[in-house]
């Protein structure tokens, strides 16, 4: 395995007709609270007249992204973007459940789970994934819309289901995290359901990098700066051996 | 530091005074901390990672992960010796509340005219400033240390408080995130200022050589009368004081023993003694 594995979800909303399967499929994996969900399937109505009406549904996940916001927000590096596959992950155990990458993620793909109190999303099964199979929503799919896989191996799903076809990426001027999801429609159709939005950092963050980052430096910079120069002073005079106490 | 000058005899003899400057208890409490502070503040600045949040480089983070195995593993231990410190300050501070804790805080955090003056002075001193002038008269501790005293105080407390929050976040529910969010700033600048004032204080309690007497003290407990005298002027002439005080009460007590019929005299009343005050 010496190359490094490029995973992506390729979608194709023409073949979602909303059935959820693999909404229940990731909730066994996970068990995820009630309330709560890793993945979705969004549509925005109807549209065209009566008796001419389609409807499109579209799966959606976290992306994966190329260029993650969520883990630019994370102070501890809970969230990560692992190496070898590209994998947007969440260590339980070091996340303290603050949420600011639930609130960078311009796709609302992230929650706080309110039984463990950490950041949760979609992991991309990477254990099922470990183990030679799919992801539990791929798997699951009657459809076939959802499918996932390696972009640089030209063999796998995902290569072959995007080849010579228009692919459209759910990014706008504003929010480009490079998100690894690929959806085989027209932007017209899919567009309102994924585009993204930037919101803005939560007033903590802020204050974090405004104000704490720049006065704990300087606070700390001015008086190792400050002894250092008194003790150069201190070894230039030399001490008073008799009149120190 | 005195510029009225004393005699070479004056200066003997204050200097076979021993004068006690710290309680035992104190003294291990204040190692205690300061070894935790070794412990916590290297593995904290790791948790911080420095691609984000700019502070420490990623080089650090990185070692520090990797000595420690990870950084669940890391977080892990930082929270632990962080909250046996905790403990143990609460503990110490509860417990001795009245003997220790309060004749502490009244020598220490009761900042008076002498101590600002003190605090405009000293510091151009350091840097070769103002060396004619004369310091005002400090009590056990100069205006110095006692601002140093509120710092590590109220530092202590906000870094206690938001790393219990973030230690126990999944006890806090979704509704109160913010005060998880706040937590994480609030503890960072309460441990960059206090460590800001240790790097002041480590360098004046040990580096130091006019206070080398201090740096002793925070072992064996005592400082001589020659440093007391120099430096802690107040404190020095209350001590002397109180421990003429409490002679003349104990001079009086063997004497009325001797008047009664040659007993010995039942131990006295102890007069205010010890560090700390
Ligand atoms: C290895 C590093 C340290 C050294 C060498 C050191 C040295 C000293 C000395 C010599 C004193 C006695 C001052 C005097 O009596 O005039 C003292 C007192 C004190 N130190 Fe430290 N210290 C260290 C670390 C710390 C840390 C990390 C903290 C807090 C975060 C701290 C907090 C205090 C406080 C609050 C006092 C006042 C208690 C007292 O003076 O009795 N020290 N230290
Ligand atoms: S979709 Fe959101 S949560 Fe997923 S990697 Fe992108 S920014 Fe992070
Ligand atoms: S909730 Fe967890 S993963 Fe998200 S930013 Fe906070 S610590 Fe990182």
């Amino acid at each position: 395995m010496a190359e490094k594995k490029r995973y992506a979800f390729v979608i194709d909303p023409a073949r979602c007709i909303d059935c959820r399967a693999c909404l229940v499929a990731c909730r066994a994996e996970w068990n995820t609270p009630p309330g709560q969900t890793r993945i979705w399937v969004h549509s925005d109505g109807p549209r065209g007249t009566f008796p001419n009406l389609t409807q499109t549904y579209v799966p959606a996940q976290c992306h994966h992204c190329a260029d993650p916001w969520c883990v630019e927000a994370c102070p501890t590096g809970a969230t990560f973007k692992r190496e070898e596959d590209g994998l947007v992950l969440i260590d339980e155990e070091a996340c303290i459940g603050c949420g600011l990458c639930v609130n960078a993620c311009p796709y609302q793909a992230r929650f706080r789970n309110v039984q463990t109190g950490k950041a949760d999303k979609c992991s991309a099964c990477f254990h099922r994934l470990a183990a030679g199979e799919q992801p539990a929503c791929v798997a699951t799919c009657i459809g076939g819309a959802r499918m996932f896989g390696d972009l640089n191996d030209p063999e796998s799903t995902v290569s072959k289901a995007i080849a010579g076809r228009a692919v459209y990426r759910p990014i706008t001027d504003e929010v480009n995290t490079q998100p690894m999801t690929l959806y085989l429609t027209p932007p017209d159709a899919s567009a309102v359901q994924v585009n993204p939005t930037r919101r803005d950092p939560v007033p903590a963050e802020t204050f974090w990098h405004t104000i704490g980052l720049p006065v704990v430096k300087l606070a700390i910079a001015a008086t190792f700066a400050g002894q250092a120069a008194a003790f150069i002073i201190q070894l230039l005079k030399g001490e008073n051996e008799y009149e120190d106490a | 530091m005195s510029h009225e000058k004393l005699t070479l005899e004056e200066r003997e003899a204050l200097r076979q005074q021993t004068l006690v400057k710290h309680y035992t208890a104190n003294i291990l409490t204040h190692w205690f901390n300061a070894f935790s502070w070794l412990l916590l503040l290297p593995t904290g600045f790791a948790i911080l990672l420095g691609k984000a949040y700019p502070f420490v480089p990623q080089a650090w983070n990185d070692l520090v992960r990797n000595v420690f195995g990870g950084l669940a593993p890391l977080i892990k231990w930082h929270a632990i010796w962080g909250q046996i410190w905790l403990f143990v300050l609460v503990f110490n501070v509860l417990f001795g509340f009245r003997k220790y804790f309060i004749p502490f805080a009244a020598t220490r955090m009761w900042m008076d005219k002498d101590d600002w003056r003190w605090l405009m002075i000293r510091p151009l001193q350091m840097f070769g400033l103002m060396k004619d002038k004369p310091l005002p008269p400090q009590d056990a501790y100069n205006g110095g240390q006692k601002l140093y005293s509120y710092l590590v105080l109220i530092g202590t407390f906000f870094i206690g408080v938001t790393g219990m929050i973030m230690t126990y976040s999944e006890l806090i529910p979704t509704s109160l995130q913010w005060l998880i969010q706040w937590s994480m700033p609030i503890h960072f600048i309460a441990v960059g200022g206090v460590f800001a004032g240790v790097i002041i204080h480590v360098y004046m309690g040990a580096i130091m050589p006019e206070e080398r007497q201090a740096f002793f003290s925070m072992f064996s407990g005592k400082v001589n009368g020659l440093y007391a005298y120099l430096h802690h002027r107040k404190w020095y002439e209350r001590k002397m004081a109180e421990q003429a005080a409490w002679e003349d009460h104990y001079q009086r007590q063997l004497t009325a023993a001797e008047a009664a019929g040659g007993e010995s005299p039942a131990a006295p009343e102890p007069a205010p003694t010890g560090g700390d005050r």
